[in-house]
């Protein structure tokens, strides 16, 4: 029986103990995080970030920002409009295994892990918040009203719906998304009950300009392995979980240590990757944690839950508050390198155009296993990157830790491949 | 000209190959269990023991498998699919080109060069079909022992379809299959078909020239037979398939200089 069908005391017993579990699955990780070596003080402010539940994180982050939360799945809402409107733009996510197995009851068994987890967490804690903005991206994502119905969340937030083009090489899809996201301006403002003024979005997007341009300078002391991949990726996790500006303050603050000598990663060229494919998400730092151990470097990544978790910065030629619009819908649909898009070649471009700057020999391309979109993609890219001599290797995995060794051998294998 | 000594620590096995310059003076195997670093080293003193030799004549250790980190002897740690290749390609006499190893959780299909080196691999994720442990839980349920597998196999007249390739389900059909009355020579011989059919899967179909089987289940002539069927191409199988990763690690100690 699923839990949510369980009788009241039956189902409160199982979501305490489910609680129990995630709480220690996030402790676990921070834990052996903060007895590294290569821990610094510089990274407390991300590690108290995370160091919740992500439904109480997400209570933690309006706190933070003084702002009423405003949920959202995916990386196509434009972030700043939402900042602009006086919300806290918060990406829900989750990586908990126990998350995901509260969830999995009510769910078809192949249903992507990120979202069962985020369900589970939900089912947890809704955490109060302004609304929902959803982009309709992969075909889970689109039917996500109706799993939160199915899990039994208690969430009663509004949800708006951003209908996204699939063509990005369209005039009328480019059309139909400025039109979506002219609504989506409507649809805070009515939340917000107040308009969004052309300066205050002009103040939201220089604020993550700022931030774009902090991860440009993380995004290069990884490559030169001043930074490692394992903390890079956990910088990047709690972007949402602080104001934007406090999160580019504390990355200022990281960056002012970080040593500019290259460590022996640079010249490690075979164990120089590129982590590509579906999102990973804290506290399930698997396969970061078997890539380490493997002996290989991220030096460079195009997980929307790391180097892609906010877009790059909007370039605004014109500063009338249509133009601004405008701006960003571009950015956040044409810039996107999600595997939605029917037309995608910007994504095996985009390794390629990091090769040289990043210097890494192959891809590690990460599908969870429900992941229909990542999956695809991983069969597509494979022979493209090939041909070009990049060392290629698929990991299908969930959130489950039993297949630690086996994913530990083929890395270790990959490794050695020249 | 110091010994050198392979160990293959595996899921379900423990292997040992000593060598002297490349050249296997002795091979020895245990079950993997518990304190896997105290049988390891037992079967080495075995084995030295039977080759009358001490330890002192004892170059260096290597070792590879999933316990590889277990054995805090090693000199050298090598992960199991370069020793294969190592192994398999030095033992074929520079030949093989595609290796298809079965282990005891897991099955692989390797892609070497000219030079021995790995091109490209596959590798089950953590679904145990078509592994050893599959034949481990066949023989227990057919109640046939393994070594007698491709003779009983032999013996099928009709040719069955054994549906699941999941080791869970697959356990289910020939339950059914056995009750059903289906004699155990035409399950098994069903069972050898599926685990080629799998291997095959992960070789891909472009396979040209022989294939080279190793691993416990390497021995069973009434898999390679299925391979062979599934695949139409040679299936070459070494005198002892189970120890050419124990053996590919050993020679890591050469390139490091060790041996
Ligand atoms: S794209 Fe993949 S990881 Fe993202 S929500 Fe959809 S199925 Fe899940």
């Amino acid at each position: 029986m699923s839990c949510a069908g369980a009788p009241p005391d039956r189902r409160q017993r199982i979501e305490q103990k489910a609680a129990q579990k995630v709480a220690a699955e996030s402790e676990q990780l921070l834990a052996a995080l903060r007895q590294r070596e290569d821990c610094r003080p510089e990274f407390e402010a991300f590690l108290r970030c995370l160091s919740t539940t992500s439904a109480a994180s997400a209570a933690d982050a309006a706190r933070r920002s003084g702002r009423p939360l405003l949920k959202l799945l995916c990386v196509q809402a434009p972030l700043e409009l939402i900042h602009a409107a006086g919300f806290h733009p918060f990406r829900v996510f989750s990586g908990s295994l126990a998350a995901s197995a509260l969830a999995a009851g009510n769910l078809p068994a192949l249903t992507c892990p990120l979202l069962r987890a985020v369900l589970g967490e939900l089912r947890l804690n809704a955490a109060p918040a302004a609304g929902w903005v959803l982009p309709a991206t992969c075909d889970w994502v689109t039917r996500f009203p109706e799993m939160l119905r199915l899990c039994e969340v208690d969430d009663s937030s509004a949800i708006w719906w951003l209908e996204l083009p699939r063509l990005k090489n369209r005039a009328d899809g480019r059309e139909r998304w400025l039109t979506e996201i002219w609504r989506l301006k409507e649809f805070l403002e009515r939340l917000a009950g107040r308009g969004i003024g052309r300066n205050a979005l002009l103040d939201s997007i220089a604020a993550y300009a700022r931030a774009a341009a902090a991860r440009q300078k993380l995004r290069q002391a990884r490559i030169e392995g001043r930074l490692a991949p394992l903390w890079f990726m956990l910088v990047m996790s709690a972007f949402f979980l602080d104001e934007v500006s406090a999160w580019t303050a504390s990355v200022e603050r990281l960056l002012a240590v970080l040593t500019p000598q290259r460590t022996q990663a640079r010249e490690n060229g075979s164990g120089r990757v590129f982590l590509a494919g579906s999102p990973i998400v804290f506290p399930n730092f698997k396969l970061p944690l078997l890539l380490e151990e493997a002996g290989l470097s991220v030096v460079a990544d195009d997980l929307c839950s790391s180097e892609r978790i906010f877009p790059g910065t909007t370039v605004v030629e014109d500063e009338s508050l249509f133009g601004l619009v405008s701006a960003l819908a571009g950015s956040y649909h044409q810039g996107c390198l999600c595997p939605v898009f029917a037309d995608n070649e910007r994504r095996v471009n985009n390794i390629f155009n990091q090769r040289d700057e990043a210097g890494f020999q192959g891809v590690v391309f990460n599908v969870l296993k429900g992941c229909h979109p990542y999956d695809l993609e991983s069969y597509s890219l494979e022979a493209p990157l090939k041909a070009q001599g990049l060392k290629f290797i698929r990991l299908e995995t969930d959130y489950t830790q039993e297949d630690r060794q086996n994913l530990l051998t083929r890395l270790e294998a990959y490794r050695g491949i020249r | 000209m110091k010994l050198q000594i392979g160990i293959d620590l595996g899921s379900t096995a423990i292997k040992t190959v000593i060598a002297r310059d490349g050249e296997i003076l002795w091979r020895g195997r245990t079950n993997t269990a518990p304190g896997q670093e105290a049988h390891a080293t037992r079967l080495i003193e075995s084995g030295l023991g039977e080759l009358r030799l001490t330890a002192d004549a004892v170059g260096g250790v290597a070792v590879t498998g999933y316990g590889k980190k277990l054995f805090a002897g090693a000199r050298v740690r090598v992960d199991e699919i370069s020793a294969n290749a190592a192994g398999l390609f030095r033992l074929s006499g520079g030949a093989a080109r595609t290796i298809v190893n079965i282990g005891g959780q897991d099955l692989k299909a390797l892609r070497l060069d000219e030079n021995g080196r790995v091109t490209d691999f596959r590798m089950n994720d953590k679904c145990a079909a078509g592994t050893g442990r599959f034949f481990e839980l066949a023989a227990r349920l057919l109640d046939i022992p393994l070594d007698q597998f491709a003779a009983v196999s032999r013996q099928a007249r009709l040719e069955l379809e054994l549906n699941s390739t999941c080791v869970v389900f697959a356990e289910s059909e020939m339950v059914s299959l056995l009750a059903r009355g289906t004699p155990r020579e035409e399950i098994l011989k069903a069972l050898h078909r599926s685990v080629a059919r799998r291997a095959a899967g992960l070789l891909g179909r472009d396979v040209s020239g022989p294939v080279w089987l190793d691993g416990g289940p390497a021995r069973n002539a009434g898999l390679v037979e299925a391979l062979e069927d599934e695949l139409m191409t040679e299936i070459k199988v070494l005198e002892e398939p189970q120890h050419t990763v124990a053996y590919g690690a050993l020679l890591a100690l050469q390139a490091a200089g060790d041996g």
